[in-house]
């Protein structure tokens, strides 16, 4: 079976479990790394970013005084997760990249060509998942204390990055609860913030349909998980002495990562990019040039034999043709009639 | 963009000259022919050949007894290539039968000689040589004549083949690295794939490309198994052969090909069962690389294996690079599958028209892991440029990694065999005496 149905398989097991889960009273915790959304009311586990920044925005009296205990349990929590499972939370338990996946399925079931990002454009906006990551540290600081003598932001910007997230509007849908698609004029804030979620919301469906993986090439969450990217349990590797440059994994990879190709001399291609949906193993032609470890130890490698295998099951291959045509002159491929 | 068209009566540029051009042609057809028969006549006095060479070898044969029959009988168009950057997928995908018309004849050569520069490439001379004379029908046959601009002389052959057969251009871009680069690749498969249907009046659909890529992908198995087999420490087949089966593709259909590379491949197994070799376990592993090596030009390989060599693999794009590198079919739309398609035809490409070198170096240093390698041959052609200016570097880098190589500069005419001998000779003995003083048992 091809990884990339098997993923999409486990992803949708993944997406019940963290949408509905908490109806069967299942719960995995609240620091998952991964964007189940807090605003979902039968979440089986959920975000990590919606308490953290609570924490922060919490006076610093409190924040390194009465409740340190419980922030530094609760960040190693997260540590554990991200440890182990690092970015196998973007490729394959997200509930927003299953969505956009999903997205992506059925535009190509409907046979409309998607885009890509100019290779200019996706270098130059790499560093727009940091800003946010400091962004939604920053700006809940801000509300429980004065930063650099300013005054206090005002509690309207909460949770600055939940309400942005586009998990807001989308993921309560699952229940019915539309309450989150609005712009709300409470505010001058109010109606900035959700402004912005509307149009970040427009963009997931619309990006979504024609570009692969759009959103989460400015997603905070891969930027705090990619600090785990060389320490996390699951490697990707590379051997570039095996590599031909042929550019398969590139075409493949959803997340447009030019050095799984180009790169030879790097041994750790978990890039900050990398969702570890291990797509380029699936379609890498050479012995061992890229491989899957789980603490070091390859579990999934690229080969020859393994890529034909799996490639002969998509070809069409003239037996299966019309077998009037077949004889007339072998190696002619039928024509469809 | 097709200039030319199939059936141009050659007119010779003065009249005067239609003898000369019937003359040429007399003297090719005999002497391709009484080239192709000492080829076969020494062949005959091999032992331990691989009785699975036989349908390559029927290929070659027609050459000097049926020049007509070279190609299979078949209704379909025929589309002469010129280079591996064309993906044969997209011919099959037309319904179209591809023919790699790069031609390895001295005496094709000589016939196309008094249209070049004095120092040029035998290979489009002899191709010249053939299309002009018409002596190997094939070349003129071709419904379309594909030339990719890899090398400064196919840009100019262009010119004098469409005197004889429709040719369309093929811009290849040589800086692999940019972005650009491959949009423009991109952009000219695409008008490939229009110039196909034109010709071939079939649509090219994401299910015959599905289904021509699968050919390749069932040929390109067999290729991998075959080059595994000659991994092995026994050498299971010559090197000639070996160049001989990956030659054969230029001219068979892809599956009457994977057939019988399938049939010599459960024919090696047997024989490494057997533990049956064709050249002694003290015979030096040797690589050759560099320009193309095409039927009837065996001199090379023969050389390097009379001279007591072992030749154990090849990086050329003749033979040991031509199918190696694959190509994606389950991507997801048709588009896809042309971009996978023209990926494949440029970017692990390791010939030295492309900017980058570092390919090429890696896939040799590669190699001569795999086969185990003790000494390389560089094959330049006289007039080939490309292979020439990257040798340099390319050498210095080798003997740094303490890897012995011999260059050979010299082109298809026979006349240098014996001093070449002479140099190959002590080149062999040389890796003999190597490996003994490493400690191998010889």
């Amino acid at each position: 079976m091809r990884i990339d149905r098997i993923r999409l398989l486990v992803q949708a097991l993944c997406f019940v479990f963290l949408i509905y889960g908490g109806l069967l009273g299942l719960s995995i915790g609240t620091a998952i790394p991964t964007m189940s959304c807090i605003y979902a009311e039968g979440r089986g586990g959920s975000c990590f970013l919606y308490p953290f920044q609570r924490f922060l925005s919490l006076p610093w009296s409190s924040l390194f005084g009465s409740v340190a205990a419980a922030f530094l349990i609760y960040l190693g929590t997260f540590f554990i997760w991200a440890l182990v499972f690092g970015k196998t939370f973007c490729g394959w338990i997200c509930p927003l990249g299953f969505l956009q996946d999903l997205l992506t399925k059925i535009r190509e079931a409907m046979g409309i060509d998607g885009s890509r990002f100019a290779w200019a454009t996706r270098d130059r906006f790499q560093w727009v998942k940091y800003a946010l990551l400091v962004l939604l540290i920053l700006l809940p600081m801000g509300i429980g204390n004065s930063l650099l003598g300013l005054p206090r932001f005002t509690p309207d910007l909460a949770v600055p990055f939940c309400q942005i997230c586009p998990g807001k509007p989308f993921i309560p849908l699952f229940y019915g609860d539309t309450s989150h698609i609005l712009i709300d004029f409470s505010s001058l804030t109010k109606i900035i913030m959700t402004s912005l979620s509307m149009l970040i919301a427009g963009l997931f469906l619309a990006a979504g349909f024609v570009k692969r993986r759009y959103l989460c090439a400015f997603c905070p969450m891969a930027a705090l998980l990619s600090l785990f990217d060389r320490i996390g349990f699951v490697g990707l590797r590379k051997k570039g002495e095996a590599c031909t440059r042929c550019g398969n994994c590139f075409r493949a990879c959803p997340m447009e990562i030019r050095e799984i190709a180009d790169l030879r001399d790097r041994k750790h291609m978990v890039t900050q990019d990398c969702m570890l949906c291990l797509r380029c193993i699936e379609v890498c032609p050479e012995d061992k040039a890229l491989q899957a470890t789980l603490l070091g130890f390859p579990v999934f490698s690229a080969s020859a034999e393994g890529f034909l295998k799996r490639q002969a099951r998509t070809a069409v291959l003239p037996e299966s043709g019309n077998k009037s045509v077949k004889n007339a002159d072998p190696g002619t491929i039928p024509s469809e009639h | 963009m097709i200039t030319g068209k199939k059936g141009d009566t050659p007119h010779p540029l003065n009249p005067a000259d239609a003898d000369t051009e019937a003359r040429v042609a007399r003297r090719l057809s005999l002497h391709l022919a009484m080239s192709v028969r000492e080829i076969f006549d020494a062949i005959s006095l091999e032992k331990n050949r691989p009785a699975s060479m036989a349908p390559f070898d029927a290929v070659f044969r027609n050459f000097a007894d049926a020049p007509d029959q070279i190609l299979p009988a078949t209704g379909r168009k025929k589309i002469g290539i010129y280079c591996m950057a064309v993906p044969e997928e997209l011919i099959y995908a037309a319904g179209a039968l591809p023919v790699r018309l790069c031609a390895g004849s001295s005496d094709a050569a000589e016939a196309g000689e008094a249209l070049f520069p004095d120092v040029s490439c035998p290979m489009v001379k002899a191709a010249t040589g053939f299309t002009r004379t018409g002596v190997l029908s094939m070349y003129r046959d071709c419904d379309l004549v594909i030339i990719p601009t890899t090398c400064d002389w196919k840009v100019k052959l262009g010119e004098l083949l469409s005197r004889h057969v429709p040719v369309m251009m093929l811009s290849v871009p040589k800086l692999k690295a940019a972005e650009s680069s491959r949009r423009f690749w991109y952009a000219e498969i695409r008008r490939l794939v229009q110039a196909l249907e034109k010709v071939t009046g079939k649509r090219i659909t994401r299910k015959r490309l599905r289904t021509a890529m699968g050919l390749l992908h069932e040929a390109q198995q067999e290729f991998r198994i075959f080059q595994t087999l000659r991994m092995d420490d026994l050498c299971l087949i010559r090197g000639r052969d070996a160049a001989a089966v990956a030659n054969a593709w230029f001219y068979m259909d892809a599956a009457d090909w994977t057939h019988a590379a399938r049939t010599l491949n459960e024919e090696l197994k047997e024989r490494k069962a057997q533990s049956l070799a064709t050249t002694p376990p003290s015979a030096p592993r040797i690589l050759l690389t560099g320009s193309p090596v095409v039927f009837p030009n065996w001199k090379i390989p023969d050389l390097i294996e009379n001279a007591g060599g072992a030749l154990v693999c090849d990086e050329l794009c003749s033979s040991g690079r031509l199918l190696w590198d694959m190509a994606c079919i389950d991507e997801p739309l048709f588009e896809d599958m042309l971009d996978a398609l023209a990926d494949r035809a440029v970017l692990p490409c390791t010939c030295p028209v492309f900017t980058d070198t570092e390919d090429r170096r890696t896939k040799l240093f590669r190699m001569i892991q795999d086969y185990k390698v003790e000494g390389v041959v560089h094959h330049v052609l006289k007039g080939c440029h490309p292979y020439d200016m990257e040798l340099r570097p390319l050498e210095a880098k080798l003997a740094a990694a303490g890897v012995s190589q011999l260059k050979i500069e010299t082109d298809y005419s026979p006349e240098d065999t014996e001093p070449l001998r002479t140099r190959v000779e002590a080149f062999v003995e040389t890796l003999k005496g190597r490996r003994l003083r490493m400690g191998k048992s010889a």
